[in-house]
């Protein structure tokens, strides 16, 4: 810390433009006249005026976020208790049944995309939503689990003691203490599998069904069989979204603080990445 | 495993900036209730699944016939026919109403038992359709299908970026065209080319010839820039590719846009293929799936269609409505018939298996 | 002073287990049941028409030990190869220098990593594709320069496939080095400085030591990923570069070869698991630096 050179700022800067760039070409080309993206035919917004009038992209955002929210939520009930579940009961099966339910997240998603695919048709169900959320739900499962695993690991128990010595129930215990506790680290897995869901190709592509098509594969389709700067306009309104929820959180974070700085030092030594053990 | 560390990522937005307030994920759970009902084949009335490639029909079409019928239509799409035929098996012959493919897979979608025997009752107009794309190897008795669309298989290429004269698929493993030949994914077409150069058929079972082939093939790999099913006169138009073996469709798109461009019809023999529409034998709306077949055949329907997929006007109706500036395009070039023309059809197992290792050798020789 | 809760605990805690339920249930049925079938299915028999029949054969490993076959995986390895290093090379100074950043800073970079993610991948790598295609920004740009005079035609190259894996997981490698140097004991480095180490030396011997789980980590997360990234060599190497990934899904989709696909898919596991049972060998680790 001592060197104060600005050579790694510099650094930092550069790469950083460079992860913007395309971002930033793909904003550009939204307002382009032509549609052929090497020839700039001047301002215009017809490809946001021809994305509103698209029904079939908004019905494949709509299939994603209900597609994303399916998941994120059955992740997060079945995550939150099994990660609960873990830390209270001791099972021999546990490391086997972890190690498990974690492998969605550890293999390549070809392969997922792959069994899903032979096995639903093995067992005969149908393609479509179901067979979506049932394979999104499976690579969410992780990332709920690890984060409030995560939580449980660093939290103080006595308070769970403390209430079942009074007689507290196991329910009692769970809801009243435990759970509101988990809270952030169930938001933020959920939080975290619905970007993912939201941003899946592989496994959906084999797992989808009749007039299900989801955003990302809408997308996978349009730019394998032409693109239509239309695609870029849509990228930039869920860039848009995207900043305006930060900045909004931002900002309500800040205004909320005095009631939020609870919850902020409790996370706290969630917030980095890093947090191993 | 891919987005892992993206946990960390969302784990800081959520943590850091998302802390205090829960209000955005919370206002989702409200509507995921009872979403879970939206899956597949729910049978009702009044709706339509027709699965087909991306870009096949105009959307007014589609919306008319909505407007006139009140049926909804659900485009989903699929990029190659096996793709399409491996949805329907899984399906087991159910979830579509309106299967739009390629003549060689519905021969075995039809043997396989997943095709449904139309209903001519219910389409009137069913002697619109053009003989000449009728009684084909895979259909004989017109028993399951309506063509929709037809096309052969052509060089275009760009006067102005190349320097000689092409006139057979042998110009293509020209050495001045390096870097910059498309071409077509679909491996029966693009080995049924170096087939057709040994002036084999495109349906031989001969795994020698086959490999013969792929070998003569092997030495178009420094050529080839691109290997692209869908839109690839795109890549022509930009001057991305300077020549490509392209489909009638492609052809019609790219010279519409770029008129300079030269159509070739190889010398070698003539690849010809149909595109037609069947009903899958469980289809969830049959009623549904005939009226639709039915309104595409009336002629100023059909019409609009041809003129916006560009490929050969399979119907005999409409051919007179079609417009000037597209019916070069739209119509078989004089002294074709479907008899002097190979359609590619199913070969063995052991042949198909050649297919696949000689094309999977020439992708990869392609991508060194 | 917890003995006397003991007994109570136990009578109690017989309830618990039913939290369980959901995660046995879901796991055994959708994760452990689907990869079984796997396994199976690789050692079936394809049907002469469609599906599979129940007829136990070794055929489909043996398939895989084809030259064809056997070069795929060879060449996902090359690219896997490529890209990681390319992405270590300039992943690890980024993590290592966002580690050094004042509090306020560290959160906005990490936004600003975070951000992407929310847009649809496909498109960013679209952005690619404006960039790359003849006449495109690059061309217009080194064009102007006056550095080149004709398009360099680099779209459906193999240079644009590394570019393109390259941005899709370099955030992971950014991520994995950053949670390992941001715990870093800084303190250390010091030390060794104040005993007299050069720079470098106090680099090689005391950060990058203690950097390393982060950078093994990254490694993993960007190695294992790209064999399947099966879309990249289709959007921007204009389908040339075939990727177990791709063979995956050709068997699947286009060859109908189910159980060949699957034996492919069993190798493909087989090589994941090592690779990370190897990771958890050299650091004595559990799980993956960055993971959490």
């Amino acid at each position: 810390m001592k060197n104060r050179t600005k050579l790694p700022n510099i650094y930092l800067g550069v790469v950083m433009a460079v992860l913007y760039l395309p971002i930033v070409l793909v904003v550009i080309y939204s307002f382009n006249e032509s549609k052929i993206s090497s020839v700039w035919g001047g301002f215009s917004l017809k490809w946001y005026e021809t994305l509103f009038k698209d029904r079939a992209m908004f019905e494949a955002l709509g299939n994603s976020l209900v597609l994303a929210l399916c998941s994120s939520l059955g992740a997060a009930i079945i995550g939150t208790l099994g990660a609960y579940g873990f830390t209270r009961v001791k099972l021999r099966s546990k490391s086997v049944v972890e190690y498990i339910s974690m492998l969605p997240i550890m293999i390549p998603e070809i392969i997922l995309g792959m069994v899903f695919m032979t096995f639903f048709s093995l067992i005969g169900l149908p393609f479509g939503m179901t067979t979506l959320i049932l394979a999104h739900t499976t690579f969410c499962v992780p990332y709920v689990y690890m984060l409030v695993k995560a939580r449980l690991v660093g939290m103080d128990k006595s308070l769970g003691e403390a209430a079942r010595d009074l007689g507290a129930s196991e329910a009692r215990v769970f809801f009243d203490i435990t759970l509101p506790l988990l809270v952030p680290a169930i938001l933020s897995g959920m939080l975290l599998s619905f970007a993912m869901s939201l941003d899946d190709v592989i496994i959906s592509i084999f797992v989808t069904g009749v007039n299900v098509n989801t955003l990302p594969i809408k997308v996978y389709t349009q730019i394998k069989t032409g693109v239509t700067p239309e695609i870029n306009a849509l990228c930039t309104l869920m860039l848009g979204v995207t900043i305006l929820l930060v900045v909004l959180s931002n900002v309500l974070g800040k205004i909320g603080k005095p009631k939020a700085g609870k919850h902020h030092k409790q996370t706290g030594e969630l917030c980095g990445p890093g947090q191993t053990q | 495993m891919k987005k892992i560390i993206a946990l960390a990522l969302s784990a800081v937005l959520a943590l850091g900036t998302l802390a205090g307030c829960s209000s955005a994920p919370a206002s989702g759970s409200t509507a995921a209730s009872g979403s879970t009902a939206a899956s597949g084949a729910a049978a009702e009335a009044g709706e339509l699944n027709l699965y087909t490639w991306e870009g096949m029909f105009p959307q007014e079409v589609l919306d008319a016939f909505t407007a006139e019928t009140g049926i909804k239509v659900n485009y989903s799409s699929f990029d190659t026919d096996e793709t399409m035929l491996a949805k329907l098996e899984t399906a087991k012959g159910g979830d579509y109403d309106v299967v739009i493919a390629d003549d060689y897979i519905i021969e075995t979608a039809i043997a396989e038992g997943l095709v449904m025997e139309l209903d001519k009752e219910k389409i009137p107009n069913f002697g619109n359709i053009n003989p000449l794309y009728q009684g084909q190897f895979f259909d004989p008795e017109n028993a399951y299908t309506v063509p929709y669309g037809s096309g052969v298989q052509t060089i275009v290429y760009n006067p102005d970026l190349v320097d000689i004269e092409i006139d057979s698929y042998a110009d293509l493993w020209d050495a001045s065209l390096e870097s910059s030949v498309g071409i077509t994914s679909n491996f029966r077409v693009m080995n049924g080319m170096a087939l057709k150069m040994a002036g084999e058929s495109y349906n031989t079972d001969d795994v020698a010839a086959i490999e013969a082939a792929g070998a003569k093939l092997l030495e178009l790999a420094p050529n080839v820039r691109l290997i692209k099913d869908d839109n690839l006169q795109d890549d022509m138009i930009s001057g991305e590719i300077s020549a490509g073996v392209m489909y009638t469709s492609q052809v019609t798109l790219a010279c519409m846009a770029n008129p300079d461009l030269k159509v070739v019809y190889p010398s070698e023999g003539i690849g010809f293929g149909i595109m037609a529409q069947f009903i899958p034998v469980n289809a969830p709306h049959p009623d549904a799936a005939h009226a639709f077949i039915d309104y595409i055949l009336r002629p100023e329907v059909s019409k609009q269609c041809f003129e916006y997929i560009g490929y050969y006007c399979t119907n005999q109706a409409a051919d007179e409505l079609i417009s000037e500036e597209f019916r070069p395009f739209l119509t078989l070039p004089e002294g074709f018939t479907a008899d002097n023309m190979e359609m590619i059809q199913n070969v063995s197992a052991e042949a198909m298996e050649a297919h696949t290792k000689v094309w999977t050798e020439f992708r990869t020789a392609c991508g060194q | 002073m917890k003995t006397p809760s003991v007994p109570l605990k136990k009578k109690k805690r017989s309830s618990v287990w039913v939290t369980l339920i959901p995660l046995y249930l879901f796991t055994l049925l959708f994760v452990a049941g689907p990869l079984v079938y796997m396994f199976v299915l690789s050692f079936q028999t394809r049907a002469e028409v469609w599906g599979v029949v129940n007829q136990f054969t070794l055929d489909n490993y043996k398939n895989i030990l084809q030259p064809v076959y056997l070069n795929t995986f060879v060449e996902s390895f090359k690219l896997a190869i490529t890209s990681t290093l390319l992405i270590c090379a300039i992943g690890y100074p980024f993590g290592y220098f966002m580690a050094k950043l004042s509090p306020a800073w560290k959160k906005r970079v990490m936004l600003l990593l975070m951000i992407p993610f929310w847009t649809s991948s496909l498109i960013r790598l679209y952005g690619w594709i404006i960039i790359f295609r003849a006449n495109g920004t690059l061309d217009k740009l080194l064009m102007g320069l006056g550095l080149t005079d004709s398009p360099l035609k680099l779209l459906y190259t193999y240079p644009a496939v590394v570019v393109g894996m390259v941005y899709a997981l370099l955030q992971f490698m950014i991520l994995a080095v950053y949670s390992s140097a941001e715990k870093m004991d800084w303190s250390l480095v010091e030390a060794a400085r104040d005993l007299g180490a050069t720079p470098l030396k106090a680099f090689l011997t005391v950060t990058l030591k203690l950097t390393l789980p982060g950078l093994l980590s990254g490694v993993i997360l960007t190695f294992i990923p790209s064999m399947g990234l099966f879309f990249i060599a289709d959007i921007l190497g204009g389908n040339k570069v075939v990727l177990v990934g791709s063979l995956i899904q050709d068997q699947l989709m286009k060859a109908h070869n189910w159980p060949f696909a699957a034996a492919l898919s069993v190798v493909l596991m087989i090589l994941t698991s090592l690779m990370i049972s190897l990771y958890k060998r050299i650091t004595h680790t559990t799980e993956l630096e960055g993971i959490l």
